[in-house]
């Protein structure tokens, strides 16, 4: 059992590397998509439509 | 003697000052504006400070785009004199439209809280792509707003700075992830820990809590377990370096990231004490759509704007009174009932129903600084109309509450009062008294009626079809 919450503990920092981090590996994941995307596009295959403002608005 | 020091004289005059402004508490932390009420309308000031944003804002398309999605409240700009009466901080006054009822995130069902984190993620998607980044990720900044999850707060936008991490994303897994997660992998009523813990649950604490297996959960492991390991490890280290340094594709994986972790997330109600409620009662089908018509005909006949439904169950008699056009807030303290009210509601689009998870017996209460910054669920109110239906037997003899006493509290929270008395010889009171023993010798209808006189004029007494209960109709005597 431990009792972190000091005075001056900042969980600022952590969150902020931590993020870096994680967005950088999963920036990759994105980019090899992306590129394996135009590799498709190359022999005609069309790309999904992501663009959100198509998405249908449930109201 | 009662001492004061000039330091507190000054913070009550400044309170004072901010009270006669009408500035509302719960926005005092934003440097971009804040929220004052004048004449009974909500008005927020843009201050000078938030220029830049605002005006990006409006001009890039992301105000229209998102209030055609209905993600966001439309506001109009109004030429109101500003709150601040030197008028040195204001850039402009706007007035967004009034939301029927401000509700927070302990008191919604999983669902509710999944979909509002999905709007805050949907919603800061659009804001990148017109080059804006949301600066909070506030579940109190989400409203139920006909029947969605809507943005309320119009200055949470800044500019985006290619580079530039989201600066929201503790917030967002404090708010949204981290309780959604353990209300599914442990239990549902851990959505209480909100109630505790205004800035969201903290990340260690949810680490500790959550099962073992959550580890092999990539979503899970990443953005609440390392998040949480990161943060004791980095604990004031200097980072502003790195600032600058994220890409858009890792914000773009970021966010996807977060969104199929909140998409995985489940909770199914059923199991939990009333999910089948109306199949194990004991009235007949007469008596039930009896209650129904007259709901049904009080509502339409006094028009009540304003309705709450306590101990709503799943919602059947809400839905009657909404008919009658009334805002319905149908509250139930059971989160598997609540849950089965809101897929109803988002189902069947229903606009002016707002399913709400709320314990009776210990209602919201005012938290925050100076137990201002969130209302107590009476503080919301009055309402215009009161439901408690099938309730009486539950406060009066469960929870051992003296009738005067329930008559006295029903009075405060509405000017018109719709009450079920249910009997001692009715056989969902006698399963009340099963394991405890009768010290209720006033617990009859003689002296219900006689407790309730005290604080109503009793307008009608009906006794329901095909039982012994009877509803009535009372108007407050305030």
């Amino acid at each position: 059992m431990h009792f972190a919450p000091l005075p001056y503990l900042d969980p600022g920092s952590g969150s902020f590397l931590i993020q870096l981090l994680i967005a950088a590996l999963l920036g990759l994941g994105v980019a090899v998509r992306a590129s394996w995307g135009k590799i498709k596009g190359w022999f005609g295959v069309k790309p999904k439509a992501d663009d959100e403002d198509d998405e249908p608005e449930s109201k | 003697m009662k001492m004061t020091s000039p330091n507190q004289n000054s913070g009550e005059a400044q309170h004072a000052a901010e009270r006669q402004r009408g500035q509302l508490s719960a926005s005092f932390r934003d440097p971009s504006g804040f929220l004052f009420s004048r004449g009974g309308i909500l008005y927020r000031q843009v201050n000078r400070k938030y220029e830049q944003e605002y005006a990006r804002f409006m001009e890039s398309g992301l105000y229209e785009k998102l209030v055609k999605a209905g993600l966001l409240i439309p506001h109009i700009e109004v030429d109101q004199p500003p709150a601040d009466p030197t008028g040195e901080t204001v850039y402009k006054v706007i007035q967004p439209e009034r939301v029927p009822f401000i509700s927070y995130p302990y008191e919604w069902s999983f669902g509710q809280l999944k979909d509002a984190a999905l709007a805050t993620l949907s919603i800061q998607r659009r804001a990148l792509k017109l080059g804006m980044s949301l600066k909070d990720a506030s579940a109190y900044n989400i409203q139920f707003v006909r029947g969605k999850a809507t943005l309320i707060d119009t200055l949470s936008f800044e500019i985006h700075k290619e580079g530039q991490p989201w600066v929201a994303y503790r917030q967002f897994c404090q708010h949204f992830l981290a309780p959604l997660a353990l209300m599914s992998f442990r239990d549902v009523r851990l959505n209480q820990l909100l109630r505790v813990y205004i800035d969201g649950v903290p990340l260690d604490l949810a680490s500790e809590l959550l099962p073992f297996k959550t580890r092999f959960n990539f979503g899970l492991l990443t953005h609440i377990h390392l998040h949480a390991s990161a943060q004791k490890r980095y604990s004031g280290a200097d980072v502003k370096s790195r600032a600058g340094t994220m890409s858009k594709q890792a914000m773009t994986g970021l966010l996807e990231s977060l969104d199929s972790a909140v998409r995985k997330l489940n909770w199914n109600p059923g199991g939990t004490e009333w999910g089948n409620y109306y199949d194990i009662t004991n009235y007949s089908d007469a008596a039930f759509e009896h209650k129904k018509q007259l709901v049904g005909e009080w509502s339409a006949r006094l028009k009540p704007a304003l309705v709450w439904d306590l101990g709503a169950n799943n919602g059947v008699f809400s839905r009657v009174a909404g008919e009658a056009g009334a805002y319905v807030v149908s509250s139930d303290v059971d989160p598997a009932a609540v849950e089965q009210n809101y897929r109803q509601m988002k189902s069947e689009k229903t606009e002016n129903l707002l399913p709400l998870l709320l314990d009776l017996t210990n209602p919201s209460p005012s938290i925050g600084w100076a137990n201002q910054e969130r209302d107590a669920f009476h503080g919301r109110g009055p309402a215009d109309m009161v439901l408690a239906l099938a309730l009486v037997h539950h406060l009066a003899i469960s929870n051992n509450v003296p009738l005067p006493q329930l008559a006295d509290f029903l009075a405060n929270w509405g000017k018109w009062l719709v009450i079920e008395f249910v009997p001692k010889s009715d056989s969902q009171v006698q399963k009340l008294l099963v394991s405890r023993e009768d010290i209720f010798p006033a617990y009859t209808r003689a002296g219900f009626e006689a407790a309730f006189k005290q604080r109503f004029n009793i307008r009608e007494a009906v006794n329901v079809h095909e039982s012994e209960r009877v509803l009535y109709l009372m108007e407050s005597l305030e």
